[in-house]
């Protein structure tokens, strides 16, 4: 990147700014809340993009060099690639089990995956498994089926197990009397090769959407750690809690960022889990094949790593610096009353809205960036209702990672759906709201009391986001 | 397939400056022109009828292979040969527009992934499987679609005789071809105004649309499609395997069909940007393109000729053509590249002129 072309961009985002100053409403209506930043409208810094349609989160960091476009380049194509059965010509070493054949069936556009198909048939769902260790503790692999229920396998082998969804709905009502179905799923793990131990421990998964990672990668660690209040000394009814992961190319505990329990401290480790346990792909990272304890699903074949470490890395680098989508809508009255809402309810104390990455990073198009990903990485007591049971590090059944909210508005145009939270249970904002617990209690009753315009405000600021 | 040039973003953000009072993060939120008559041709005239000639293609395939399997002769061969390159064209001519249902429900790969599972292929061949309809749904898509049956049906190199077919793979012929036909058939539903009818996302952007919430991010849409495929065909479809000199990289590489798939992708982009569609005419892309700069749109409708004439213009079938005439694949790729920075640097901006 020459500094030409930083200027340029410069240049062209403060214009951006000067006219996005103006008012849209010539009606009088009345704006409740302050403007966006110019930082704020965008999220990603100078990795932003702004494509508000079904390629919102798959363009590259506009910052990138010309060397750093080419390896995202390529890394795109190998996060497209489908993989089969070995002995292959191309894209060889699927499985023997695995939950889908490449990383874009779950991870559809870059985005977030639903849990099921219109007919009813798993699209991006998989199924965590472990025995409890010391509480909250290490997870424990289960004899044959390991850290994960692959429910597909190559031809000549057995699937682990499959899983089934079955959804009770229970009625929230709001403090204005409007009901809300939220959809209350119970899973089933179906067809085990063999006995599933009962002391063993599941948990549902759907697929996060991938861009914006490096950014969080590159957050240091004290900026997190600030936020981090584990045994609520300031007694606002927030902890905020850092997982502490094994990084198993250094065997040495991080900091986790990453994962619906932030159990996975780097994205190349992200990334070569996804390889290994989602797709049976193995890399110089994880060389083994995901048949733990089921030597039936062994292939036999001596090829492994089956995919190079310049493929993972290059297919790191693609998430590592896909661009962030700009916050939309920003000029509009409701979003802006609706922050006001989100700040009142406290949504900001778990969903932070602003970091700036390190100036020291290995990718330059990610360092010094100011970025609004509305997380705080930590884990959260969510309460009974979202409640796994499964610990996972030191994130208990009950906790979880605050989410991103970035481009969450974005969801229905790039993968035509609205389903939130880990397992896809909730089908818009509001349902997603309307299951936090726990620490979040305060926010939700708050979120229930507000008027009908209110809600949509404080669902139009999210989606904005 | 997504491998988006970071170049768009300049324009986007000169968009963003000249946009003036933005409700939207892409620019001014609605157009200074009615772009309903355009949404509505071609969401309902081309988008929606190519997937139901896909679907009625895929339909003919079916009954072709059919035939192919009651009497196994070199002339129903080449017919269902033919017919599988009948219902390829439909469906390149639907990778500009590859939203909506297409990727939210999983039919692109089901209908179109790569490569072909060999070796689990083989396996299920080798088996005593009943091979039907339902067993090829339930299978992994490197198992199905187009790519499988083009293997089974024109071998390595397309030169497979009819002698060299089982019986095993007519059934499994006959049985992936009515898969394939459940595929377009969910597509069509899908978009179909009397059914999903993903058409009202388009026709109600704007008003009550979901997806869309202007009119403007719809017509975006479509343009992106066209960008996006322009940019798949010239630095993905052509550039894997050329930059690799590796054959196995090549899209319809057993039927040496690669270059009318490309061709019919470019034609793809034509049917979007002028808004006709066989004999179908109507508002598209190209009319407020004339209108704001009548020479951008002779240069580019020329430029998308000109890259139907340069991929026609590489010797021999493509994977050869490769290693063998890299000069010609270089050309067809710089014409493709040509049209790609139109729509980028060109076309895009023009909709903040509206």
């Amino acid at each position: 990147m020459s500094c030409k072309k930083y200027s340029f961009l410069f240049l062209v985002t403060s214009l951006a700014v000067i006219f996005h100053g103006c008012d849209v409403f010539s009606s009088g209506d009345e704006d409740v809340g302050a403007a966006f930043s110019e930082q704020e409208i965008n999220s990603g810094g100078a990795t932003t993009v702004y494509d508000a349609g079904t390629n919102a989160f798959s363009r590259p960091a506009p910052n990138l060099s010309d060397a750093a476009l080419e390896k995202h380049n390529a890394g795109d194509a190998e996060f497209e690639a489908s993989f089969v059965t070995a002995p292959a010509e191309v894209n060889g070493g699927l499985g023997p089990l695995f939950n889908n054949s490449n990383c874009s069936s779950c991870h559809v556009n870059d985005g977030r995956g639903k849990p099921f198909f219109d007919d009813g048939s798993i699209s991006s769902v998989l199924v965590r498994i472990s025995l409890n260790g010391d509480e909250p503790g290490d997870p424990i692999p289960v004899d044959g089926f390991g850290l994960q229920i692959q429910n597909k396998a190559v031809y000549s082998k057995v699937p682990e197990a499959d899983v089934e969804a079955i959804y009770d709905y229970i009625t929230e009502q709001l403090d204005d009397g409007t009901e809300v179905e939220l959809r209350d799923p119970t899973y089933q793990v179906l067809n085990p090769y063999k006995p599933i131990p009962s002391n063993a421990n599941t948990s549902v998964r759907t697929a996060p959407p991938v861009f914006g990672l490096g950014l969080l990668e590159a957050i240091p660690e004290q900026q997190i750690m600030a936020n981090a209040d584990p045994n609520d000394t300031d007694d606002d009814g927030i902890s905020g809690k850092a997982n502490y992961v094994m990084n198993d190319s250094t065997n040495q505990r991080e900091l986790g960022r990453f994962g619906w329990k932030a159990n996975q401290p780097t994205v190349i480790q992200q990334v070569a889990r996804a390889y290994q346990q989602d797709m049976g792909v193995t890399t110089p990272y994880y060389p083994h094949d995901n048949d733990y304890g089921y030597p039936e699903a062994e292939d036999g074949l001596d090829d492994d790593p089956e995919l190079s470490q310049q493929i993972l890395e290059q297919t790191t680098f693609y998430v590592q610096t896909l661009g962030v989508p700009a916050k939309r809508n920003a000029e509009n009255p409701i979003v802006k009353q609706g922050r006001e809402l989100f700040q009142q309810a406290g949504c900001q104390s778990c969903h932070t809205p602003q970091f700036t990455t390190s100036t020291n990073t290995d990718i330059d198009a990610l360092a010094g960036q100011t970025i609004f990903p509305y997380t705080d990485l930590l884990l959260h007591d969510m309460g009974e209702g979202l409640a796994d049971h499964r610990s996972d590090f030191k994130a208990s059944g009950r906790e979880w990672r605050t989410p991103p909210l970035w481009g969450i508005g974005l969801v229905e145009v790039v993968n035509g759906h609205q389903s939130f939270l880990h397992d896809g249970r909730a089908q818009s904002i509001l349902e997603a709201i309307l299951w936090h617990g726990g620490e979040a209690q305060k926010s939700k009753e708050f979120v229930k009391q507000l008027s009908e315009n209110e809600r949509k405000a404080l669902v139009k600021f999210v989606k904005s986001i | 397939m997504n491998r988006l040039n970071k170049l768009l973003v300049f324009p986007a953000l000169l968009m963003l400056a000249v946009a003036g009072c933005s409700d939207n993060g892409t620019g001014a939120d609605e157009l200074n022109f009615d772009a309903s008559p355009m949404l509505e041709n071609e969401s309902n005239n081309i988008i929606l009828q190519t997937y139901v000639n896909l679907d009625t293609e895929a339909g003919l395939l079916v009954d072709a292979v059919n035939e192919l399997q009651q009497n196994t002769t070199q002339q129903n061969l080449e017919a269902a040969r033919q017919q599988w390159r009948n219902t390829r064209k439909p469906w390149e001519n639907s990778e500009s527009f590859l939203f909506g249902p297409v990727a939210s429900e999983g039919i692109d790969p089901a209908i179109d992934d790569w490569p072909v599972n060999k070796t689990d292929l083989d396996n299920v061949l080798a088996s005593n499987d009943e091979l039907t309809k339902e067993y090829v749904d339930g299978l992994e898509t490197g198992l199905k679609g187009f790519h499988t049956i083009e293997y089974l049906l024109f071998g390595e190199s397309n030169d497979k005789a009819i002698d060299d077919f089982t019986n095993r793979e007519f059934d499994y012929l006959t049985s992936a071809s009515a898969s394939l036909k459940g595929e377009t058939a969910k597509l069509v539903a899908a978009w179909n105004p009397e059914e999903g009818n993903y058409v009202n996302a388009i026709v109600s952007a704007g008003s009550s649309s979901q997806i869309y919430p202007s009119k403007k991010s719809a017509v975006e849409e479509l343009i992106n499609g066209m960008e996006v495929i322009a940019d798949e065909v010239a630095n993905g479809k052509i550039a894997d395997p050329l930059s690799q000199q590796d054959p196995t990289l090549v899209e319809s590489q057993f039927s040496f069909n690669s270059k009318v798939d490309f061709q019919n992708n470019i034609r793809s982009i034509m049917h979007i940007y002028t808004g006709n569609y066989k004999d179908s005419s109507g508002p598209g892309i190209s009319d407020f393109v004339t209108e704001l700069d009548a020479d951008l749109d002779s240069r580019f409708r020329a430029e998308m000729d000109a890259a139907i004439t340069a991929i026609d213009n590489i010797p021999g079938n493509f994977r050869d053509a490769i290693t063998e005439n890299p000069d010609d694949v270089e050309n067809a790729q710089e014409a493709v590249r040509t049209i790609l920075s139109t729509i980028q640097e060109d076309i895009k901006p023009l909709l903040n002129e509206l």
